[in-house]
C-alpha cells in the first residue's frame, strides 16, 4: 500500500518529519518498507503562458510557441499536437534545466536543456510532457495545466508564469510503502492510517465529513433504478447512488498526480473518482453506465453452473455457483468485488453513472478471486475486510466528486439494501489479562486512552473494561486482540526484558543427536555433505529402476520436481553428473535426509512413510600422492560403511552379497551388498549398475553407501572397556597359493578354527596375480598374529600352532605355502 | 727385561697401532674390520693372550691384568671412533640441502557440512544451551496441523501468504516448522520447551525464494510466561549466535498463530548500524531475522492447554537467510544445486 504523506498531513493535522512518522509506524507494526520521494529535482521548470502559436514555416509537425516564463517571452519551438490557447499554461524547462524523462519507455538518463536550433528557428527551453518530468504517464503531448477542476486558468495566482512548477502544482511529496500484515485491512485507505498516526501520536482522531452534491437533478434515484440482493449472506449491504447530465474527461491534474504517485493509472474523471476514493477510504466502488445497464435495474445473486461473462479485461470468465455476481435485468454485469464486466462499462460517452458501494463477504470474495487468478485493488481489500458502516460516507464522497468534477447532477437519496446492520463488537478486557500477558503492570487508564485513540469506546465494568470496537476492525475479535493493540500501540520497547527460569519437563528420545553424529562422522571420513530436493523428477526414479511407489506433489512446480523422493541417490548422482560436467573428477558426497515411502494407514501419527537415510557417493580417482591413481570402487565404499556404522552403533557390521539382485536393481550385480548389524539390515553399500551410470551421464565408476539411520539408531552396541594385554604377541608370515574362488572370508574361518582363543588378528597384506602365479591362481600374502591373555607364549608353542594353521590352510583351501 | 714386559709392551703398541689405525676408518664396518684385526678372534691381541702360558705362573695373574687393561683400552678406542663417525653422518645429514617443502602434503581431507546444516547446527546449539531441547516433525504433513489448528481460518488471507505444496486435499508439503508445536503439545503436558529444526516448502522459485528452504522455531510454554520473557530468551539466544554486543529489537507483526506478534530485528551485521549506502539493510540499519509472539489462546484450545493457566511464546527464523549473510552467498538457488566447488567452501 502506497501513502502519499501530504494527503496523511491533511487528514491528520499531524506534521512532524517523514523519518519520524515511518519508524514509529514501523514500530507499531504498520512497517513502512521505503520511503519514496517525489516531485523533486525540477529545478529551473516554471509555469509557462502561453501568448501565441503559429506553424513552423518548414515541418508541418511544429508549432513555434510564445512563453511568457514570467519575465520575457521566449520563442520555443514544440513538436506536440495540444498546446493550449492563450493564456493557457504549461511546463516550461529554462536553459540548463535537467529533464528527467522518467516515464518515457526505453528512455535513460536526463536531458539538459539547451538553445537548439529547429529548421532554421531557434528554441529557448522545452514545453515538457508529464511523462517527460516523469510526473504522470502521458506521453502523447504536452502537459496542460487547469485550474483543479480541470478547467484552464483564470486568475489563480499559484500558477502566474514564472513560478516554480514543483511548488505550484505541489508536486514534491513522500509516499510511505507500507508492507502490511492481512489482518490490517484498515489501513488500506488513507483515512485508515490517519487514524492509526493519530493514535500513535496521541491526538484525537476526526473522520472527514460527509459532502455534499454540487448540484441535484429532480428525480429520485428509487425512481430510477432498482436494488434486489437475493444473497444477503454474501452481500450484506449494497448502496448505490447516481450521477447524471456527466461529460467524460480527463481528470485535473492533481487527482491525477495523486493517482500517479499512489501507483494507479489516470483513465477519466468518473473513474479516477471511484479510484480516489478507495485510496481515501480503502472502500473499493464500482461504476457502472446507467445506460448500458438493462433494467435498469440491479440483482446481486450467486452465478448459475456454468455462466459465463467477459471482464474488463475482456477475458471470457468460467464461474461456478460459489461465485457472486451484480446482474442487470439481463445478466452478469460484474463478478461482486473482484472486477466489472466489459458490457457496462464507463466509456467516453458516458453520460449517467451508477456508483456501487457494497459490502460483501471476505472469504467468498477471496475463494471466487483465488479461483479465477484475479487479485484486483477491489478483491485485496474485500478479502480482508471493508468497514460495512463506511458505506455511506464513501458514497456521498464519490458522488459529490463526480458532480463536481463530470459537472454531473445527483440524484437525491440513496439505495441502501442492509437488512440486518453489523453492530461494533463489544470485547471484555480484564487489566490483569493485560498484565499477565506482557509482563509488566499496565496501567488501565493508559490502556483504556489507548484503545479510545484507536477508535473503540470504553467503558467501566468493575476492574475490566467494555471495549466496543468499530466495524473497521474486523480483525479484533478476541480479548487478546485488544492486549494486542495496547502492546503495539505503547511500543515493545515498553515492555521489560526477564530472563525466566528453567523448569523442564521429563527427558524425551529425540533423534537429533543421532542425526547430528551420523553428519559428522561422514564429514570426518572426508566427504562433502550436500542437500537436494525432497522431489525428484519420475524419470530419476526409473533410471534407478526404483518401484514407482513415490508420492506425487498434486501441484509441482515442474515435471523435474513432481515426485517425493525415496531414495537421497537421485539427488546425489545429479551432483555427479554436475560435476563432471565442470570437469571436476573428485566427488565424495552425502546427504543426510528423510525419503517418502508411500502413505501411511488411516490413522496413523503422520500422514506419509518418513524414514531418515544417510547416502554417500564416490567417484573419480582415490586419493593419492603425487601419482596416477586409480578409480574409487566398491572397496572404498565398503570401508566407509563400516566405519560409519562402527561409529554409529559401536558394531562392526557385516556385508554380505544381497541373496535376491533383483532387490538392489540400481547396484552392480556382481558387488551389490547389504549391511547387517545386530541381525537387521541397515544399509547397502555397492557400485552402480553399469546402466545407471550411462543413463545418467556419470561417466565413470561410483561407488556407494546407503545407511537407514532409523534402523542404525535402534542398534546398541555396547562400548565396553577391554583390558590391555599384558603379555606380548607373535607375528608369523604366510604366503599362500590358493585358487581364484577362495574368499577372505575363508582365510579367516579356517584360521580361527584351527588357532582358537590363541589367535589375536589376520592381516591380509598382498594379493597378486601375474608372472610366476599359475592362471587361476592368485597368491596371498597374510601376517597372523597369536596371543595368549595369561603367559608369554613361547616359540616352540607357537612354531606348533603355526604349523596347525598352515595345516589347515592347505588341507582346507587347497592352498599352497611358498 | 722379563718376557712380561715384553709382552706388556707388545700390548701398548697394539693399542696405538689400533687407535691410528681407525683414523682412517671411515664406515662402521671398516671400524670393525680394522678392530677385528687387534682384537678379534684371530687378532693379534688375542694372539699375545695365548702366550700367557709362556710366562712364570707368578707373573701371570699380572699379565692377566695388563691384557684385559690393554682389551678395555682397545674397546673404548673403537667405541669413541663409531661414536665419532656417527657424530659426523649426523652432522653431514644435518646439513644437507632442505626438502622441497613446496611439495604437497599427504592428502587427508576432512569433508565439508553444507553451510545451511552449519548455521541450523550453531542456532540449535544456542538453544539447547538455553534449555530447548529438539524436536521434530514429519515433512508432509496435514492441513489440520500445518495450518487449522495454529488458528488459520480457512480461506483466510494468510493461508494465501504461503501458496503450498500439496499432494491430497488435505496432505501438503509443511510451509512452516509450526506444526512441530502443535504435535508436541498434543503429546506432552506443559512444561513444554523445544527447538524444532525443519525443512520446508513453499510454492516458490527465484533469485530470494528456494521451493524448499529450513526454519527453526522454538517454543516455550509453562504457568506465568509473559512477552518480557520472551524478550529475555530472544535477546540471549541472538546474542549468543550473532554475537554479544548485537542489538535486537522487537517490532508489532502478525501471525495467526501468535498474539501480540513481532519481527525480530537485529542490528545489520553487514554495516553494524552505520546504515549509508548499505545494501544488506538497505539503510535501515536493522536485518529481519525471524518472528515471534505469545502463543495465541486458540492454539492452546485446540491441543487442549488451558489458556487461563498456561501461557508460552514462539518464534521462528530462516536458516538459509542466516547462512547467506553468514557466508556472503548471494543467490539461495546455489544452496540447493550442490556444486562440489560450491560445496567444498564450508
Ligand atoms: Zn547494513
Amino acid at each position: 500500500m502506497r501513502i502519499s504523506a501530504n494527503w496523511l498531513r491533511s487528514l491528520t493535522q499531524i506534521d512532524v518529519p517523514v523519518d519520524e512518522l515511518a519508524e514509529r509506524l514501523t514500530r507499531a507494526g504498520v512497517e513502512v518498507e521505503a520511503v519514496e520521494r517525489v516531485g523533486e529535482g525540477l529545478d529551473r521548470i516554471v509555469v509557462g503562458a502561453v501568448k501565441s502559436c503559429r506553424p513552423h514555416p518548414e515541418r508541418d509537425k511544429l508549432v513555434i510557441v510564445e512563453v511568457d516564463d514570467g519575465t520575457a517571452t521566449r520563442t520555443v519551438v514544440c513538436g506536440a499536437p495540444n498546446v493550449p490557447r492563450p493564456p493557457g499554461r504549461v511546463a516550461l524547462a529554462l536553459e540548463g534545466a535537467r529533464v528527467p524523462r522518467r516515464g518515457l519507455p526505453g528512455v535513460v538518463g536526463d536531458l539538459v536543456v539547451a538553445r537548439r536550433r529547429f529548421a532554421g528557428i531557434e528554441s529557448d527551453g522545452m514545453i515538457c510532457s508529464e511523462a517527460e518530468l516523469g510526473i504522470g504517464p502521458d506521453a502523447e503531448g504536452i502537459l496542460v495545466l487547469d485550474d483543479g477542476a480541470g478547467k484552464p486558468p483564470t486568475q489563480d495566482p499559484s500558477l502566474a508564469p514564472g513560478q516554480p512548477l514543483a511548488q505550484a502544482l505541489h508536486l514534491v511529496d513522500h509516499i510511505l510503502v507500507l508492507g502490511l500484515t492481512p489482518n490490517r485491512g484498515d489501513c488500506l485507505g488513507h483515512t485508515g492510517v490517519a487514524r492509526e498516526v493519530s493514535a500513535l501520536f496521541g491526538r484525537p482522531w476526526v473522520p472527514p465529513e460527509p459532502s455534499a452534491p454540487q448540484r441535484a437533478d429532480v428525480r429520485r434515484i428509487d425512481e430510477v433504478v432498482s436494488v434486489a440482493v437475493e444473497d444477503a449472506e454474501r452481500c450484506p449491504r449494497y448502496a448505490a447512488a447516481a450521477v447524471v447530465s456527466l461529460t467524460i474527461a480527463p481528470s485535473p491534474f492533481w487527482l491525477r498526480y495523486r493517482l500517479f504517485t499512489l501507483g494507479i493509472r489516470p483513465i477519466s474523471n468518473v473513474v479516477d473518482v471511484t479510484n480516489l476514493v478507495l485510496l481515501e477510504f480503502g472502500q473499493p466502488l464500482h461504476a457502472f453506465d446507467l445506460d448500458r445497464l438493462a433494467g435498469p435495474r440491479i440483482v446481486v445473486r450467486r452465478a448459475r453452473p456454468a455462466e459465463t461473462m467477459q471482464t474488463l479485461d475482456g477475458i471470457g470468465r468460467q464461474l461456478t455457483d460459489d461465485d457472486l455476481l451484480i446482474c442487470d435485468a439481463q445478466g452478469p454485469v460484474a463478478i461482486a468485488g473482484v472486477m466489472g464486466g466489459a458490457g457496462s462499462e464507463i466509456g467516453p460517452s458516458t453520460k449517467r453513472v451508477l456508483i456501487e458501494c457494497a459490502h460483501f463477504e471476505p472469504r467468498g470474495i477471496l475463494r471466487t478471486a483465488r479461483r479465477l487468478g484475479l487479485h484486483t485493488d477491489s478483491s485485496h481489500r474485500f478479502e480482508r475486510g471493508v468497514d460495512p458502516n463506511g458505506v455511506p460516507l464513501a458514497l456521498a464522497h464519490a458522488a459529490s466528486l463526480m458532480t463536481w468534477l463530470g459537472e454531473g447532477a445527483a440524484l437525491p437519496g440513496l439505495i441502501d439494501v442492509y437488512p440486518r446492520p453489523i453492530a461494533p463488537r463489544t470485547l471484555r478486557l480484564r487489566p490483569g489479562r493485560l498484565s499477565k500477558v506482557l509482563g509488566s503492570p499496565v496501567d488501565s487508564t493508559q490502556a483504556a486512552s489507548i484503545l479510545e485513540r484507536l477508535g473503540c469506546t470504553v467503558a467501566s465494568r468493575g476492574d475490566d473494561l467494555d471495549v466496543t470496537v468499530p466495524t473497521s476492525r474486523s480483525d479484533i475479535s478476541r480479548e487478546i486482540d485488544l492486549v494486542e493493540e495496547v502492546a503495539r500501540v505503547r511500543g515493545y520497547e515498553a515492555i521489560p526484558t526477564r530472563y525466566p527460569s528453567i523448569r523442564t519437563g521429563p527427558p524425551t528420545p529425540r533423534a537429533y543427536p543421532f542425526r547430528q553424529r551420523a553428519r559428522h562422522t561422514l564429514a570426518a571420513l572426508g566427504l562433502d555433505e550436500a542437500v537436494s530436493y525432497s522431489f525428484v523428477s519420475p524419470r530419476d526414479l526409473e533410471a534407478f529402476r526404483l518401484p514407482p511407489v513415490a508420492l506425487p506433489l498434486s501441484n509441482p512446480l515442474s515435471e523435474e520436481r513432481s515426485v517425493m523422493r525415496t531414495s537421497l541417490l537421485p539427488g546425489l548422482c545429479r551432483a555427479v553428473a554436475r560435476a563432471r560436467r565442470v570437469r571436476e573428477e573428485r566427488v565424495r558426497l552425502f546427504e543426510v535426509g528423510r525419503v517418502f515411502l508411500g502413505w501411511e494407514k488411516p490413522g496413523a501419527a503422520t500422514p506419509a512413510r518418513e524414514k531418515l537415510w544417510a547416502a554417500l557417493v564416490m567417484a573419480g580417482p582415490r586419493d593419492a600422492y603425487l601419482e596416477r591413481a586409480a578409480e574409487v570402487d566398491f572397496f572404498d565404499a565398503k570401508g566407509l560403511a563400516i566405519e560409519l556404522c562402527r561409529d554409529l552403533t559401536g558394531v562392526a557390521p557385516s556385508i554380505r552379497l544381497c541373496s535376491e539382485v533383483d532387490r538392489l536393481p540400481w547396484l552392480h550385480p556382481r558387488s551389490a551388498c547389504v549391511i547387517e548389524a545386530a541381525q537387521k539390515v541397515v544399509g547397502r553399500v555397492g557400485e552402480l549398475h553399469p546402466d545407471v551410470i550411462e543413463s545418467l551421464d556419470l561417466g565413470g565408476p561410483v561407488a556407494v553407501v546407503e545407511a537407514d539411520l532409523d534402523a542404525l539408531r535402534t542398534v546398541r552396541g555396547e562400548r565396553r572397556f577391554a583390558p590391555l594385554p599384558r603379555f606380548p604377541a607373535v607375528s608369523r608370515d604366510v604366503a599362500l597359493l590358493v585358487d581364484e574362488s577362495v574368499r577372505a572370508a575363508d582365510i579367516t574361518r579356517v584360521v580361527g578354527a584351527s588357532s582358537g582363543e590363541l589367535l589375536e588378528s589376520i592381516e591380509l597384506f598382498d594379493v597378486y596375480r601375474g608372472e610366476q602365479i599359475p592362471p587361476g591362481k592368485k597368491s596371498l600374502a597374510l601376517s597372523i598374529r597369536y596371543r595368549a591373555a595369561d603367559r608369554t607364549l613361547t616359540d616352540a608353542e607357537v612354531d606348533s600352532l603355526h604349523a596347525t594353521v598352515l595345516g589347515g590352510l592347505v588341507d582346507d583351501l587347497g592352498g599352497q605355502p611358498r | 727385561m722379563g718376557l712380561i714386559d715384553e709382552i706388556g709392551e707388545r700390548l701398548d703398541a697394539l693399542v696405538r697401532d689400533l687407535e691410528s689405525s681407525l683414523q682412517g676408518a671411515r664406515s662402521d664396518d671398516d671400524v670393525r674390520a680394522r678392530a677385528a684385526r687387534i682384537v678379534g678372534k684371530k687378532g693379534e691381541l688375542t694372539a699375545l693372550e695365548k702366550r700367557i702360558r709362556e710366562v712364570p705362573p707368578e707373573d701371570r695373574r699380572e699379565l692377566g691384568r695388563r691384557i684385559n687393561e690393554a682389551k678395555a683400552r682397545a674397546d673404548r678406542i673403537v667405541e669413541a671412533r663409531l661414536a665419532a663417525l656417527r657424530a659426523e653422518a649426523r652432522r653431514r645429514e644435518l646439513e644437507g640441502p632442505a626438502l622441497d617443502v613446496t611439495l604437497p602434503g599427504r592428502p587427508r581431507r576432512i569433508g565439508s557440512l553444507h553451510p545451511v546444516r552449519q548455521c541450523e547446527e550453531e542456532l540449535l546449539d544456542a538453544l539447547q544451551a538455553l534449555g530447548f531441547e529438539v524436536a521434530d516433525g514429519p515433512e508432509i504433513e496435514t492441513t489440520a496441523f500445518n495450518f487449522w489448528k495454529l488458528g488459520f481460518a480457512p480461506d483466510h488471507p494468510a493461508t494465501c501468504m504461503q501458496d503450498s505444496f500439496y499432494l491430497r486435499d488435505d496432505v501438503l508439503l509443511r510451509t512452516h516448522t509450526s506444526p512441530i508445536q502443535v504435535r508436541e503439545m498434543l503429546s506432552h503436558p506443559p512444561p513444554v520447551r523445544i527447538a524444532a529444526p525443519g525443512t520446508v516448502y513453499r510454492r516458490d522459485d527465484d533469485v530470494t525464494h528456494s521451493p524448499m528452504f529450513h526454519q527453526i522455531e522454538g517454543l516455550l510454554v509453562d504457568e506465568d510466561v509473559t512477552f518480557a520473557d520472551m524478550k529475555g530468551i530472544l535477546t540471549l539466544f541472538v546474542r549468543r549466535v550473532f554475537g554479544p554486543d548485537t542489538p535486537v529489537r522487537l517490532r508489532p507483526s502478525y501471525f495467526p498463530f501468535t498474539e501480540p506478534s513481532g519481527e525480530i530485528d537485529i542490528g545489520c551485521l553487514i554495516c553494524s548500524g552505520r546504515k549509508v549506502g548499505c545494501r544488506v539493510c538497505k539503510g535501515t540499519g536493522w536485518l529481519e531475522v525471524g518472528g515471534c509472539g505469545m502463543v495465541h489462546p486458540v492454539v492452546f484450545e485446540n491441543v487442549g492447554y488451558d489458556p487461563e493457566r498456561f501461557s508460552g511464546f514462539a518464534f521462528g527464523m530462516g536458516v538459509d537467510r542466516i547462512a547467506m549473510l553468514r557466508f556472503g552467498i548471494g543467490d539461495i538457488r546455489l544452496l540447493y544445486e550442490n556444486d562440489v566447488r560450491f560445496l567444498r567452501q564450508f
